[in-house]
């Protein structure tokens, strides 16, 4: 230590003077300025709910924005008022999320493995083109040209901007459409996020068949656009054995717990769009 | 008056503080990807740099240059702005819910800010503040406001760059520049056009 400072010019008496004076000045400074934020802290003291500090705690703190809040204490804040749903988010460990339905009471739902999957079937040899694209290969830039350049307004454009967000390279375009690989997707939701259509929706792995159309227009619509489009003729709903499907908003809905696979719906659909995974 | 605008050109345009001086860097490129957050941050900074210009100069003219310490500039105003932050959070928290929602998170952030360390240090530099706005703008008024101006540039530049960044969004760009290179790319040519206002000054 002397070494090295005497190698900086002489140390005599009035340069530890110096910095004992510095050290002074400097412990002092941060003593007022402890003072002063304590002050502060007590007068300026914000009752935060108690609920709210809790949930904090056993949330992940990954602050990622997966739920769509900005960060983990406003996800906390609105899951304590009962705005938010728990499942939203997905980085949290189940036994976390277990204290957090404990302390706000509620059930926790089972929650099951899902993935991403795209829902259109349509691409260059279905879905009809509304006048041919030159501008930049992006979905996004082609959406905001008169909202794509499909007759069909819930088509998969083809330009790729999920395969580009998708971190795993899980996505591939074949056909003009985009496909998700199961295996290779680990459901983070970047690309459900990234589709300016939103036809990207997440559904459970165990899913044993899905629809591959996301059109809400009617039959007559739907026709004029696209070949494999989904008419809403509700013969899958008909004759499902179990029950499973319901027309809603012109498109069949499925509830994965009754469904057990039979196919039914995949035979009896006259638009072939009902597709097995 | 002629003080005024050639102190408002200064501070915005030709001595721009991430630009022109490079100071600041780390809110413009990571807090630059959506113009509202970009905004948010820009106001925040603003606020603090004039805030703080406003304690720490009259603390070093009176207090640090006669008691013979002003070697100690750095580590006072580091002190005095990072305190004077955690204050202004828990102030704004209470006084403010909605202020607090737009702008708390920023707040942190800005603590150790080189930017508001930055205009701190230039405001007590006489000699470069003279050459800057001439010899009468030597007070403690003058220096509150190139600071709240050097927030307004900072801010300016913020917006810029987040709406560019928002454009690249809708353009492909190609594999190895995607991302945060192509940032990067903004961001020198930004700094090559306001290269251009250094000619004025």
């Amino acid at each position: 230590m002397i070494n090295l400072l005497s190698a900086l010019g002489t140390i005599d008496a009035d340069t530890w003077i110096t910095v004992g004076i510095v050290a002074g000045i400097l412990l002092a400074m941060a003593l007022v300025i402890v003072i002063a934020i304590l002050i502060v802290g007590k007068v300026f003291k914000v009752n935060m709910d108690e609920k709210v500090t809790h949930i904090l705690e056993n949330l992940a703190g990954a602050n990622c924005g997966g739920c769509g809040c900005s960060g983990c204490a406003g996800f906390a804040a609105k899951l304590a008022d009962g705005s938010g749903d728990l499942s939203a988010c997905h980085v949290t460990s189940p036994e976390k999320k277990a204290e957090i339905a404990k302390i706000l009471g509620v059930e926790l739902k089972d929650e099951q493995p899902e993935v991403a999957i795209v829902k259109c079937n349509g691409g260059n040899e279905n879905a009809v083109a509304a006048f041919e694209y030159k501008g930049n290969p992006t979905c996004a830039a082609c959406n905001s040209l008169m909202c794509g350049n499909k007759v069909c307004k819930s088509a998969c454009l083809g330009c790729g901007d999920c395969k580009n967000a998708c971190p795993e390279g899980a996505i591939e375009l074949i056909g003009g459409v985009a496909h998700v690989d199961p295996d290779k997707c680990i459901n983070c939701g970047a690309c459900i996020v990234t589709c300016p259509k939103h036809i990207i929706e997440r559904i459970p792995v165990k899913a044993p068949v899905y629809v591959a159309c996301s059109s809400h227009e009617k039959g007559k619509e739907v026709m004029k656009g696209c070949k494999v489009g989904c008419i809403a003729c509700g013969l899958c709903a008909k004759k499902c054995p179990h029950g499973a499907i319901t027309i809603v908003d012109n498109l069949p809905v499925f509830d994965y717990d009754k469904c057990t696979g039979c196919k039914t719906c995949v035979e009896v659909c006259p638009r072939h769009i009902i597709l097995e995974r | 008056m002629a003080t005024f605008i050639a102190m408002v050109l200064a501070a915005v345009l030709t001595n721009n503080f991430i630009t022109v001086q490079t100071l600041g860097i780390c809110p413009f490129l990571g807090v630059s990807k959506k113009t509202s957050s970009a905004i948010g941050m820009g106001v925040a900074v603003s606020i603090v740099m004039a805030l703080s210009a406003a304690v720490t100069w009259p603390i070093y003219e009176y207090i640090m240059v006669p008691l013979g310490f002003d070697f100690l500039e750095i580590i006072v105003f580091i002190f005095i702005i990072a305190s004077l932050v955690q204050m202004l959070e828990k102030i704004i928290q209470k006084l403010s819910p909605t202020l607090y929602n737009a702008m708390g998170v920023y707040l942190p952030l800005i603590t150790t800010n080189c930017a508001v360390l930055g205009v701190c240090e230039l405001v007590i530099d006489k000699a470069a503040m003279v050459s800057l706005l001439g010899g009468a703008s030597v007070n403690f008024l003058w220096a509150v406001l190139y600071a709240l101006f050097a927030g307004i540039g900072f801010t300016l530049i913020m917006v810029i760059m987040s709406g560019l960044r928002e454009r690249i969004n809708h353009v492909r760009t190609p594999k190895y520049l995607n991302g945060f290179p192509i940032s990067m790319v903004t961001a020198s040519l930004i700094c090559m056009a306001f290269m251009v206002f250094t000619y004025i000054a």
